[in-house]
């Protein structure tokens, strides 16, 4: 009760509207006369739906989290030896470090795993799922991952995300390996033949922390078009006669012609927002062209097509099992004239393009709306947008594709989508991982539609604006803070001095304020390789060593 | 010291304009460089001459070997001491010419690096847009100088002052570019075919491309038709699968109405006696795009085809610069608005704004957020002192998470989570860990 009263207070604004909906389950619980010990429990009762039981299980939870907090510190002011961190057998954080040890172990291996491959390594050998987190748990799949680094047993390295064993993590996971060793003994012969893998196909849907914010920002608006029920948990069932290998491998698998069909995804944001409803129009001539289409958030672009398994449903489950989804390599920037404009001004279509040219998909198109519009309207002049757009195709090298209205890019799309279907008619379809791969120039097979496709969502994780971030690329944005500090020199900097600790380490070691002064000076940057000379230097030095307060 | 009078000969070209003040310290500073050099080898100059003066005395003073009995109060040398001295000699000697051969070859590399530098920097300068530009020739086809109108291309090329030559080319009715390289080939400049290639068509012309394709996707067969325009123009991508081909559909004719973008509008007529319909126009244009890679601007007389034509070449003169300064190794690009720096004055002025920008890299760090740090821990030194002066890890992680910020009417901490991130970032040594 007291749990659940509290949740009242802590609405925020836009929490506002659920206020209603919250008395009427605390009426419910009020009438109750039993004692509930959580949220799973208070299920039964009236008005208590998935989300309240949520919200409640994190109240309980950060509760005997905070309550573990203040056992904790008792604990280490009577100087009690913390009990060490040891995961349960099976358990996300058990699976990861096992997974990790063998790797390790074998011969000529690279020393880390990538996020992608090791969910897919660890998964068989962890009861949970690692796509799926706990029913009303907060925390998702990947938290596990998380608190081992925290720990220090791991750690999280470079972008592309690598994982890796501290040499704590190591001889724990040693350990792990051995009891694992005794258990497999114990419990073999006859388990082995029906031994069910976990749950089956690893789905990338649900990811870690820098993920979940931008989730979080997005409500899933109930708004025209079917929404995919892909942003939260996609619970997937393996088909008993699939062979495992097919389903465990990230790169290699495949599908075969008839197998798949080719869906139009829609970013979301282009059928929400904004007064006109030019947006939702776009939504409403794509379900009159009777195009199959599917709405989700695309963390790069505005349309694409993904090749998806057809699935059956399943008896006894309401939801579809979700299929394996691999994207082409089309992928649409659709720009109206007067978004061009605003986007030029700001600065943001340079960052647009340069992120879609490194998403992976090698066909970026340039859907270019209301060319007819008058050009007085606009904010820049029309040679301007017009050497802007031929830019784009020859410089960045993006197919452009001018339309008059929206009418007209919901026409091209649902062509486009049509033929996409036709042309990959008979073709079979092989996974390719990026993280495992590595990219493929875009010379190859001009006129022939690529079959080698990544997964959509090993494509959609890899195009999340405010990835991770390593030291060395924050170091490189801190540098250039400096006016006069560009990209170049910024770069130069760092062949030398990779991390801010690098650099004063570096000055440290210096004998003089003179040499800290010239630290810099003759280091070479550019295709030039210019000297950064002795007043950037001089500016640096200034800003490290500067032993009182800045001005 | 000819050495000296190099380092002020030499000259680089320009490219930023921020690299103006950077010019006159590049040649200081190597100047200075060079002044050093010339020192050293003074130097070394000394120590030989040195040398030279000691050996001089050492040999002057005891007489040649066999010339009688050395006079009283000399020292008697023996024959091992003189062999011994003669061994020393030649060693210094072979020293000398080691050194003497040594600084040859630095000399050498110096200059042949110097001329290196220097070629490299002239091939950079011509790659420059303006300079490319005089590298560039539009190439345009005669037929297309037959049509009413077709002049205004050619007079506004010469009032831009670009190369351009009418000449036969491979698809008729077409414009293409070549480049030259900033090589010299045996027989002249080396000049390559740009990809792009702009066709000129009317829409008749177009229609009969339409009709083509689509007899050809209806009968589900090969690219086997004959007649039309279609035929050169795939026969042109048969042979060369790298060209990017845009067609450029004017109606000079006006037999067509047209929507806002130009794209011809087929009333009944129009579609009864072609045999099309509107819906056969988009598809043909995907085929186009997805089969093909050719994509297609409706246009409105010869001043738009020109305008086009126009804007094309300036994109070419563009893109050799373009690609080979660009920063492929930075995983961001380095055009947004947060890479804008901060001007910072000699006295070191300014700095406070970097320190407090520098903090706003890290994700999620807002500016109250970075003032908050910067106001308790007004340097990066200061922050270093702290975190030294702290014993454990987890109290350096957590040395901020306390810190008020100021937001709005809010109270807020930092929190733990920023905190960490902040002390991971300063402290870290290695430079691939992941900060999130």
């Amino acid at each position: 009760m007291k749990v659940c009263t509290k949740s009242p207070e802590k609405l925020t604004l836009h929490l506002y509207l659920c206020a209603f909906v919250f008395l009427q389950a605390i009426n419910s619980l009020n009438k109750y006369p039993l004692p509930l010990r959580n949220a799973k429990e208070a299920k039964i009762l009236q008005n208590f739906g998935d989300g309240i039981c949520k919200i409640l299980d994190e109240k309980l939870q950060r509760y005997h989290r905070q309550s573990g907090e203040e056992q904790m510190k008792n604990d280490t002011i009577l100087k009690k030896k913390k009990r060490e961190y040891v995961p349960q057998r099976r358990s996300r954080g058990y699976a990861v470090l096992l997974t990790l040890y063998r790797h390790s172990q074998i011969p000529g291996s690279k020393g880390f795993m990538f996020k992608l491959e090791l969910q897919t390594e660890a998964q068989p050998l962890c009861d949970k799922s690692f796509a799926v987190p706990d029913l009303g748990s907060k925390y998702t799949a990947w938290s596990s991952v998380s608190t081992l680094i925290q720990k220090n047993l791991l750690i999280k390295t470079h972008n592309p995300a690598r994982y890796s064993l501290t040499e704590g993590g190591l001889a724990l996971a040693e350990r792990l390996a051995a009891a694992e060793q005794q258990e497999t003994k114990v419990g073999s012969g006859g388990d082995e033949e029906e031994e069910e893998e976990g749950p089956g196909v690893v789905d990338l849907t649900v990811s870690d922390e820098g993920e979940e914010e931008e989730d979080r920002t997005h409500p899933t608006v109930g708004a025209a078009g079917q929404l995919s029920s892909d942003v939260d948990a996609l619970c997937t069932s393996e088909k008993p006669q699939k062979s495992q290998t097919t389903s465990r491998n990230p790169s290699g698998g495949c599908l075969l012609p008839g197998t798949y069909e080719i869906i139009l995804c829609v970013d979301f944001i282009e059928t929400t927002g904004g007064s006109h409803h030019r947006k939702q129009e776009l939504v409403k001539e794509l379900q009159r062209n009777g195009v199959n289409f599917d709405v989700r958030k695309l963390n790069v672009g505005d349309f694409l097509w993904v090749a998806r398994e057809k699935v059956a449903p399943v008896p006894g489950q309401l939801r579809l099992p979700a299929g394996r989804e691999l994207v082409l390599d089309y992928i649409i920037e659709r720009k109206r004239m007067d978004d061009l404009c605003g986007s030029i001004i700001d600065g943001r279509f340079r960052e647009q393009k340069f992120r879609l040219k490194r998403c992976g998909l090698r066909r970026p198109i340039y859907l270019v709306e209301e060319c007819g519009t008058a050009a007085s309207h606009l904010s820049l002049p029309e040679a301007t947008l017009q050497q802007a757009i031929i830019n784009t195709q020859v410089i960045d090298g993006f197919f452009v594709k001018r339309v008059q209205d929206v009418r007209e890019s919901a026409a091209y799309l649902t062509i486009m989508t049509r033929f996409l279907n036709k042309l990959y008619q008979n073709r079979t379809l092989t996974c390719r991982s990026r993280e495992l791969e590595g990219d493929v120039s875009a010379d190859e097979d001009r006129g022939i539609p690529s079959s080698s496709l990544i997964s959509f969502t090993e494509f959609n994780h890899g195009a999340l604006k405010n990835k991770c971030q390593t030291v060395r690329e924050v170091f490189v944005r801190q540098l250039m803070q400096i006016s006069g500090l560009s990209g170049d020199k910024a770069a130069a900097i760092l062949e030398h001095y990779s991390t801010p600790h690098s650099l004063m380490s570096a000055y440290d070691r210096c004998t003089s304020e003179a040499e800290k002064e010239k630290l810099l000076s003759t280091i070479r940057y550019g295709k030039l390789k210019r000297n950064m000379g002795p007043a950037l230097s001089r500016t640096v030095y200034q800003l490290y060593c500067t032993l009182g307060p800045l001005s | 010291m000819s050495v000296l009078r190099r380092a002020t000969t030499w000259e680089i070209s320009e490219s930023e304009s921020s690299d103006v003040e950077a010019k006159p310290d590049l040649n200081h500073s190597e100047a200075v460089t060079k002044t050093k050099e010339a020192q050293s080898s003074e130097e070394k100059c000394k120590t030989v001459t040195a040398t030279k003066r000691e050996f001089g005395q050492t040999l002057s003073t005891p007489r040649p070997q066999g010339s009688g009995t050395p006079s009283p109060g000399r020292k008697r040398r023996t024959k091992e001491e003189i062999e011994a001295d003669r061994q020393k000699a030649k060693e210094r000697k072979e020293e000398r010419e080691r050194q003497r051969a040594a600084r040859a070859q630095e000399k050498e590399e110096r200059r042949q690096e110097q001329l290196r530098r220097r070629e490299e920097a002239e091939n950079l300068k011509s790659l420059r847009p303006e300079n490319c530009l005089k590298c560039l020739t539009v190439r345009i086809d005669p037929a297309l100088l037959q049509q009413d109108g077709s002049d205004v291309l050619l007079d506004t090329l010469a009032t831009f002052e670009w190369r351009f030559s009418i000449e036969s080319q491979q698809l008729s009715h077409s414009i293409t570019w070549s480049r030259d390289l900033p090589q010299q080939g045996e027989d002249g400049a080396v000049s390559v075919e740009e990809e792009q290639v702009v066709l000129v068509l009317s829409v008749a012309d177009f229609m009969d491309i339409v009709i083509s394709v689509r007899k050809m996707l209806d009968s589900e067969g090969e690219e086997t038709e004959t007649g039309s325009s279609l035929s050169p123009l795939l026969e042109c991508l048969n042979r060369d699968a790298k060209k990017v081909v845009t067609l450029l559909v004017t109606d000079s004719e006006l037999n067509y109405r047209t929507n806002a973008c130009g794209k011809p509008l087929l009333d009944e007529t129009s579609q009864s006696k072609l045999g099309l319909k509107n819906l056969d126009i988009e598809e043909v244009l995907v085929y186009l795009q997805l089969c093909k890679n050719i994509s297609l601007v409706f246009l409105d007389g010869w001043q738009d085809v020109t305008d086009h034509v126009c804007a094309l070449t300036k994109a070419l003169s563009k893109r050799p610069f373009k690609l080979l300064t660009e920063r492929a190794e930075l995983p961001f690009c380095v055009d947004g608005s947060w890479a804008s720096g901060v001007r910072v004055e000699r006295d070191g002025s300014g700095l406070t704004e970097v320190w407090s920008k520098q903090i706003q890299q890290l994700n999620r760090v807002s500016p109250a957020v970075a003032s908050a740090v910067t106001a308790s821990y007004p340097s990066p030194q200061l922050l270093l002192q702290a975190y030294q002066s702290l014993a454990s890890e987890e109290e350096r992680k957590r040395l901020l998470a306390g810190l008020l910020v100021k937001s709005g009417g809010k109270e807020r901490r930092i929190g733990p989570e920023i905190s960490a991130r902040v002390y991971r970032c300063f402290m870290a040594q290695n430079p691939q860990l992941v900060l999130d």
